[in-house]
């Protein structure tokens, strides 16, 4: 997609110019969007129009650009980006360009060049070289040239996912009246297009996969190598670990659901044995955890990152208790991601949403229609929310993706 | 108007241009003079711009730039041949007593010949010589709303080889040589149109001097000329075919002076005579 600001003013409606620049537009196959328009008030004032011109490709884009400069509109002059040394480490310079999650360009001695990292709510570093990245406040250094003002920054609007897509299936953000079994299978198309363009797949779990049965169907995902990269917190990878450790998930046994006698303390029991082999992976490789998904991901190398939060019990040792340093670790293992799978997980899928650019294809799966909603309703663009229980939800995935032997 | 002394066909910057055709000084001469009579016998006045050597288009003045009661916007030329006359044109209505305002550097305006009075907002075409870009500052330049129209025929590369104001309801009109949205804006501005054909246009029938109820024109195909004497006017036909060789006829040989279209720039130039009308006709 390529798009440029365009601005015709004048007597441009007694004249039917605008109505004319606009039939222009859309003849070419392109696309506007008006951003501005002052109507004069008398037939003697003048009027001005400003609006954003979109098409498929830059070729089309110029020379619609040269004929709507015939009828006297003209392209939105742009100057460079202006950057200002950051004075105090962690901090933005006043007036600081502030981020969308939408893929963004900035130009710097009078070309366009991309933002390496789309993220949203962060500032735009200019590196040495020329290399524009999206920074978070917290890791900004004093003399960093940061982007102020909104000049010589442009972001370029999502292209709708070519092909057969939920996207388009759904037409609207939430499911909860749509057909799932015809979701799930079009979210394993997803993955497997996804894969196969060499993208990778991030998980993001929340405990209630563990205690609704689905871990095994997840274990089984990452056992099959469909899950690259997973995202939770102190309580999936406890419950996770508790079930295959003591058969049960906050004490609950996963088969027959039955109350157990001083089941309750069995995650805390758990918690405090992986404690004391120092790592999870300690744990897998002297035995301690014989399976489950972070057993998995230790036995395969599958990158993980568990985020701590106020209210853990323990935590395991590989909760990174410091949520800024969290945050960091996320955005390391975020690159290349093309499908991000938020199951059951409110708070983890919502930092991760935050992190993600635009482009990345969400499937937020939740039994609750307000956290689905929420999720959706984050900024992703191809947010899809998925009402329905995530245990049927993983287990029908995993059997669209590994077929039973 | 500016005697011929220097005109010529001596480069090509439009359809009707051919250096190889040789332009007759006596009967160009003749025919100038012809016209300033029938001008001068319908009752205008004739100011006279100084010749300049090397530029041979200097005579069709209509170019010179948009004046509106006290205000000369100096033309912005698109081609290089005739940028070299501005300065000449700007010194004139300088002497004169003009406020002289200038339009935007990367926008090219070709004045009155593109650039015609009616019904209270001028009418600006655009695409061969004038851009439409220009048409916002030109408004606000003069006081007054432009209206562009797109001309789509090279041949027609002014507009005032396709429209021809009349009074203040009646315009000789080339409806072919315009696009869709300027038919319709041209439609809903005047009243009583009369649609030219093609081969009238063509002849350079719109390129014509309205003074007061006479109408002075290089050609008057009968057709026409009844309908403007059935509209009441008189018609004086005035040839200047070799003028027509440098693709400009009895209009573009003149720029009005006397143009008062809404509020303007403020007060009248000291040494221009008082504005009579919107119709731009020269006195």
């Amino acid at each position: 997609m390529a798009s440029e600001v365009v601005e015709v003013e004048g007597h441009i409606i007694d004249s039917l110019i605008l109505a004319k620049i606009l039939d222009v537009i859309l003849d070419s196959g392109a696309d506007y969007r008006l951003l501005d328009f002052d109507i004069g008030r008398t037939n003697t004032d003048s009027s001005r129009a400003r609006f954003e011109v979109t098409t498929d490709d830059e070729d089309l884009l110029a020379t619609l650009v040269a004929e709507l400069h015939i009828h006297g509109a003209n392209r939105v002059a742009t100057g460079d980006a202006v950057t200002v040394a950051a004075d105090t480490d962690g901090v933005l310079p006043e007036g600081f360009y502030s981020t969308t999650n939408l893929a963004t360009e900035v130009r710097l001695d009078g070309r366009w060049g991309p933002v390496a990292n789309p993220e949203m709510d962060c500032g735009l570093v200019v590196r040495p070289g020329g290399l524009v990245r999206t920074i978070p406040m917290h890791r900004v250094r004093t003399g960093d040239a940061i982007v102020v003002g909104n000049d010589g920054v442009r972001v370029r609007p999502m292209s709708r996912p070519r092909g057969p897509s939920p996207f388009e299936f759904m037409n609207s953000d939430v499911s909860s009246e749509k057909p799932k079994e015809l979701l799930v299978a079009q979210v394993a198309d997803r993955m497997r297009l996804a894969r196969a363009a060499g993208g990778r797949i991030l998980a993001v779990c929340g405990p209630a996969l563990v205690h609704t049965g689905a871990a095994p169907d997840l274990a089984r995902l990452v056992r099959e190598g469909w899950i690259d990269v997973l995202f939770a917190g102190n309580g999936f990878a406890t419950h996770d670990i508790e079930s295959h450790v003591m058969g049960t998930s906050l004490g609950v046994p996963v088969v027959n659901a039955l109350p157990l006698e001083g089941a309750h303390s069995n995650h805390l029991r758990v918690i405090n044995e992986v404690r004391r082999r120092g790592s999870i992976a300690n744990a897998v490789a002297d035995g301690f955890i014989p399976g489950g998904v972070m057993y998995e991901c230790v036995r395969l190398g599958i990158p993980f990152v568990l985020a701590g939060s106020v209210r853990d019990d323990g935590p395991l040792p590989d909760v990174i208790t410091d949520v800024v340093e969290a945050a960091d670790a996320m955005r390391e293992l975020v690159p290349g991601v093309a499908v991000a799978l938020m199951l059951a997980s409110t708070l983890h899928a919502i930092a991760t949403g935050n992190i993600l650019p635009a482009g990345v294809e969400t499937f937020c799966v939740d039994i609750n229609q307000a956290v689905v909603t929420k999720l959706a309703d984050r900024g992703s663009h191809q947010a899809l929310g998925i009402v329905t229980d995530v245990g049927l939800f993983v287990r029908s995935l995993a059997d669209h993706l590994v077929p039973a032997p | 108007m500016c005697p011929p002394v220097h005109f010529g066909v001596l480069y090509e910057i439009n359809p009707w241009m051919h250096r190889e055709v040789r332009v007759d000084a006596d009967k160009t001469r003749e025919q100038w003079d012809g016209l300033v009579a029938n001008l001068r016998a319908a009752g205008a006045e004739i100011e006279v711009l100084d010749p300049q050597p090397d530029l041979p288009d200097l005579v069709f003045t209509a170019n010179a730039g948009t004046v509106n009661h006290d205000v000369f916007v100096p033309s912005r030329f698109r081609h290089p041949e005739r940028q070299g006359e501005v300065a000449h044109d700007v010194a004139w209505f300088e002497n004169a007593g003009y406020r002289i305002e200038h339009l935007p550097d990367d926008v090219s305006h070709e004045g009155a010949g593109d650039t015609l009075p009616f019904g209270g907002v001028f009418v600006s075409g655009y695409r061969y010589r004038s851009e439409a870009g220009a048409h916002g500052p030109l408004s606000r330049l003069i006081g007054a709303p432009v209206r562009p129209i797109e001309l789509v025929d090279p041949r027609c590369y002014h507009l005032d080889l396709t429209f021809c104001p009349l009074d203040d309801r009646r315009a000789l009109v080339a409806p072919h040589f315009w696009d869709s949205y300027a038919r319709k804006v041209v439609e809903a501005l005047v009243p009583e149109p009369f649609a030219l054909h093609d081969e009238e246009v063509l002849a350079f029938c719109a390129n014509s001097v309205v003074v007061g109820t006479t109408i002075v024109m290089p050609t008057c195909p009968p057709r026409v000329g009844r309908q403007l004497e059935a509209w009441g006017f008189d018609v004086v036909v005035s040839p200047v075919e070799e003028f027509q060789k440098g693709g400009g006829a009895c209009r573009c040989l003149t720029l009005a002076l006397d143009v008062a279209v809404g509020s303007g720039g403020g007060g009248r130039a000291p040494s221009s005579p008082p504005p009579s009308t919107d119709g731009g006709a020269a006195r």
